[in-house]
């Protein structure tokens, strides 16, 4: 509300002292003053006289009633029958498209000036004339604008779903569609607003529009221009006034759009700057010999408006030569913030508060962005969900990977698309030739998710970094894709981390395992290990949730807390059937609970004993 | 089994082909399917994207028109059903869609929406039966004021089931209503599925591509692939022993937790093929392990096979199931 606050004001200004003209006791504007042409600010005239010695002031305001009169007016007209063109348009389609959206095409062929002449030499001159004329002129854009967001809001299920429940298309128009609509046709009507305010001073100033001596903006700019050289002031108040108009106008739209939007909605209180809790501080371990990557206390922060949030917070973890580490948690649980902050890809928004991160010799978390480049796509790489936006679509996917190549290693075109080929036939692609000079739109989604693995392996790297690599493919797509990741990692000796949310690939591909929940790691070990004897709540309950087939799946109860609300102490307590208050009074550290085992929950040492007990 | 609530007989969905000048192939989604759901009975369909099954929902909705085929409801073809019959009998029938975020229109508050199948009807005041539904899939009374953007994603499925509740249907289409949950919320809102279902005596047709998830909810499923299907039956037997190929491999397919029921691994070759360009035949050969030249000959017949009702398209099913 607050953004409407001041272009509101403005137009609203503007339009009162339009609406107000006659009881502000102004000068007659069109009475003439020969005596004190041209004259500069005087008493009763503050702005002046014009070239026939009427008050510039006067004709100002008196102008902006017909200018912004027939802007108003034929900008309305035009939004109100143009939208109900586009819906019916939109909605019926066929032979309602052809008498509505298509018709209005024609217009679109006329140049406007050649329209408006040819109108007022039928109709003859007059603030009428030139509502009809802008009305008709912007006809089409509401038309065409409101068609296009008809046909992409049909698609919606919303829209289907009200279909189902029976309502009748009327009531789908009026009380689903259009609200969803509203925005880009508001955005229409403000520039309709503005442009028709422009034509109509350009109308009147070629004297086909308002007939003089009533005064408009228009008429005032072409009689200033005759005296330009005498008064220049003349000709500037008329053009700062639509200057500032337009500008209002546009400023007003753009806000009133973002109000009815709920979603946009920056109203809601302000949440309080959380304690900063200490970054877990961990003695340094010396990594293993053959650790790949070893990552320590790392902690993300983002400032938002409602306060900075850790969405990942104390995350540490190492993943050996050969070994594919699964990170696996819920959608909000910062697992993919974890890898993108490891591969220096965080958004300008988000900054790493605390930990490292070494790749062999490297501390990656305060490598310089020049250091960091050279890393990714070489020693480290990344594969990510969504191949149909990962690839470049108007590139051959064959001089993708060539070209993922040629950027880290000084050999020839002719011998990059050689290897290229090579990697292609080694992520299984059958008939490489032809498939490298293949467009991404001309392949599959496993097809197009195994040239993206070709092309994170084409510099043999140390590290790989799949995130929810599958999760887009079908069943059988996946199982393929998973066991070719398999494959090459026994092949090559790379080690992988998998960031998925699936419990069920995890125990196919893993060796060890790191259990997310809320930007926290409350549980890693080894695959066998974890889902044998699950220690952290979290992770049983995770398990019981998978649908196995003979045991109905039980839910957790609750939601997943969004970052700026996470709880203190324990993250899961609020949704844990084992909850304590100890749970919430403390930050709690990752605890050794084995040799490899790590956990974070204040019971599980009570917990274990107790479902020792119980026969399995 | 009772009467059929809902049947469809021989359905069959085409697509025309797109593009003003090269017109592409058509694409058949959905190929002479024969379903019926009767009351308070959950019906799974299975399969993979391109396999037709959301098609399938729709046609048996009548929110899209078949190519061939009919549905009829308690009897009466769709067809029958106009003006003021036509709306009473949408209240029968709804929908749950997939994508919690883009099926609650952004701009409405969820009461609001909730109460649209209530007023459309005229079924009474609106704002107790919203509270008793809000309460109904899980959610309080004062949730009605909000914004879809306000929830998350497990709880805006609750409000689209809320909102499919609200002309109190006797038939419901659950498109993929848990494949974009998490597995933790996922189970939730199963669970609330099968308690509508035991306690509304709601019939069901769950579309699904997750066969694990379809055999915890489902009496009996369907396996659909490229718009045929290649199995039904009663769902815990074509779970625990599935016969044709296909329900084979994408059983073993699914990623599995125990690795004591994670059998050999089927894998299948090659990508399924496009559905406006299906192998001759039987549609699944093409990556079939078990085919042979007699499967590219005719379309193969879906017959009984065993004793536990189960139906499958396959004329190598007695050699290999």
């Amino acid at each position: 509300m607050k953004r409407l606050l001041i272009p509101g004001t403005l137009v609203a200004l503007i339009l009162l002292a339009a609406l107000a003209a006659p009881l502000l006791g102004l000068p007659d504007p069109v009475r003439q003053d020969i005596a004190h042409r041209l004259a500069g600010p005087m008493e009763g005239s503050p702005l002046g006289r014009d070239e026939f010695g009427r008050d510039v002031f006067s004709r100002l305001i008196w102008g902006a009633r017909t200018s912004l009169g027939v802007a108003f007016a034929s900008a309305l007209i035009a939004g109100v029958i143009g939208t109900a063109f586009g819906l019916i348009g939109g909605w019926f389609r066929g032979l309602g498209e052809l008498l509505t959206v298509r018709s209005m095409d024609v217009i679109l062929c006329f140049p406007p000036v050649l329209l408006a002449l040819l109108v007022v030499t039928l109709m003859g001159p007059g603030a009428g004339t030139l509502i009809l004329v802008l009305s008709v002129l912007y006809l089409p854009g509401f038309a065409r604008v409101t068609y296009a967001e008809v046909l992409s809001a049909r698609s919606h299920d919303y829209v289907e779903a009200v279909r189902a429940l029976g309502a009748p298309a009327p009531r789908i128009l009026l009380r689903t569609v259009l609200p969803n609509v509203a925005g880009p046709v508001l955005v229409q009507l403000s520039l309709a607003v503005a442009s028709a305010v422009v034509l109509e001073s350009g109308l009147s100033f070629l004297g086909l529009g308002v007939v003089p001596p009533a005064p408009s903006w228009g008429l005032m700019i072409r009689g200033a221009r005759a005296t330009m050289e005498q008064a220049p002031m003349l000709l500037f108040w008329p053009c700062a006034v639509l200057t500032l108009t337009i500008l209002a106008m546009n400023l007003l739209c753009d806000a009133l759009r973002d109000a009815v939007d709920p979603r946009t909605g920056g109203t809601r209180s302000r949440l309080r700057a959380r304690d900063r809790l200490l970054p877990g501080l961990l003695p340094a371990a010396k990594p293993a010999p053959d650790t790949v990557l070893a990552v320590r206390g790392l902690t993300v922060e983002i400032d938002t408006p409602r306060g900075p949030i850790r969405p990942v917070q104390d995350v540490s973890f190492d993943v050996r030569a050969g070994e594919t580490l699964a990170i696996v948690g819920e959608s909000g649980s910062g697992k993919s913030v974890t890898t993108t902050a490891l591969m220096g890809l965080l958004p300008s928004v988000a900054r790493i508060a605390a930990g490292e991160a070494w790749l062999g010799g490297t501390e990656l978390l305060r490598l310089p962005e020049e250091g960091m480049r050279r890393l990714r796509g070489g020693a480290m790489s990344m594969v990510f969900q969504d191949p149909m936006s990962s690839l470049n679509p108007v590139h051959r996917t064959g001089d993708q990977v060539a070209e993922a190549i040629l950027a880290h290693r000084p050999i020839s075109r002719a011998e990059a698309w050689r290897q290229a080929e090579a990697l292609f036939r080694r992520v299984g692609i059958a008939d490489p030739e032809r498939r490298m000079r293949a467009f991404p739109h001309e392949m599959s989604g496993g097809m197009k998710q195994r040239v993206m693995i070709a092309m994170a392996l084409a510099n043999r790297p140390k590290l790989l970094i799949c995130d929810e690599p599958t999760t887009a493919l079908d069943v059988t797509v996946q199982a393929q894709i998973l066991d070719l990741l398999a494959e090459l990692r026994r092949d090559t000796g790379t080690a992988i981390i998998f960031i998925t949310h699936s419990l069920g690939v995890v125990a196919e591909i893993a060796d060890r395992v790191a259990v997310m929940y809320a930007g926290q790691i409350v549980e890693q070990g080894s695959v066998a290990e974890v889902f044998q004897a699950p220690l952290h709540p979290y992770t049983r309950a995770l398990l019981a949730a998978v649908p196995e087939g003979d045991t109905p799946p039980a839910g957790i109860p609750g939601i997943v807390p969004p970052p700026h609300a996470f709880p203190e102490g324990c993250r899961f307590a609020p949704r844990c059937a084992h909850a304590r208050p100890k749970c919430s009074a403390g930050a709690l550290p990752l605890e050794e609970a084995g040799p490899g085992r790590d956990v974070r929950c204040a019971r599980w040492q009570e917990l274990a004993c107790r479902s020792e007990e119980v026969p399995a | 089994m009772s009467a059929a609530l809902i049947e469809a007989k021989n359905l069959s969905k085409t697509f025309p082909g797109k593009g003003m000048f090269r017109k592409s192939r058509p694409v058949q989604a959905v190929r002479g399917i024969d379903v019926s759901v009767a009351r308070a009975e959950a019906v799974g369909v299975v399969g993979e994207s391109g396999s037709g099954k959301s098609t399938l929902g729709r046609l048996m909705l009548g929110l899209m028109p078949a190519t061939a085929g009919s549905v009829t409801v308690d009897g009466r073809p769709l067809s029958d059903f106009t003006g003021s019959e036509w709306r009473r009998l949408r209240q029968r029938l709804q929908i749950v869609f997939q994508d919690p975020y883009g099926s609650l229109d952004p701009r409405r508050r969820i009461g609001s929406q909730i109460a649209d199948g209530i007023r459309l009807h005229g079924r009474g005041e609106a704002g107790e039966q919203v509270t008793a539904l809000l309460n109904r899939v899980g959610l309080e009374a004062a949730h009605a004021q909000r914004f879809p953007h306000e929830f998350s994603g497990g709880q805006r499925q609750r409000i689209g089931i809320a909102r499919a509740l609200s002309t109190a249907p006797d038939f419901l289409v659950a498109d993929e209503p848990v494949s974009a949950l998490d597995v933790s919320i996922q189970a939730q809102v199963i669970q609330l599925l099968a308690d509508l279902r035991r306690d509304l005596g709601l019939a069901m047709l769950f579309i699904s591509h997750d066969l694990p998830v379809v055999a915890q909810l489902c009496d009996r499923v369907i396996v659909m692939y490229l718009g045929r299907v290649m199995e039904e039956g009663p769902a815990r037997p074509v779970f625990h022993r599935p016969v044709h190929p296909y329900t084979r491999a994408l059983l073993s397919a699914t990623p599995r937790l125990d690795a004591a029921r994670r059998k050999e691994r089927i894998l299948l070759k090659g990508d399924p093929p496009s559905p406006a360009d299906p192998p001759s035949g039987c549609v699944f050969r093409t990556r079939c392990q078990h085919a042979v030249e007699a499967c590219a000959q005719a379309v193969p017949e879906l017959a009984p096979f065993g004793g536990d009702g189960r139906r499958v398209a396959c004329i190598r099913a007695a050699e290999i199931g």
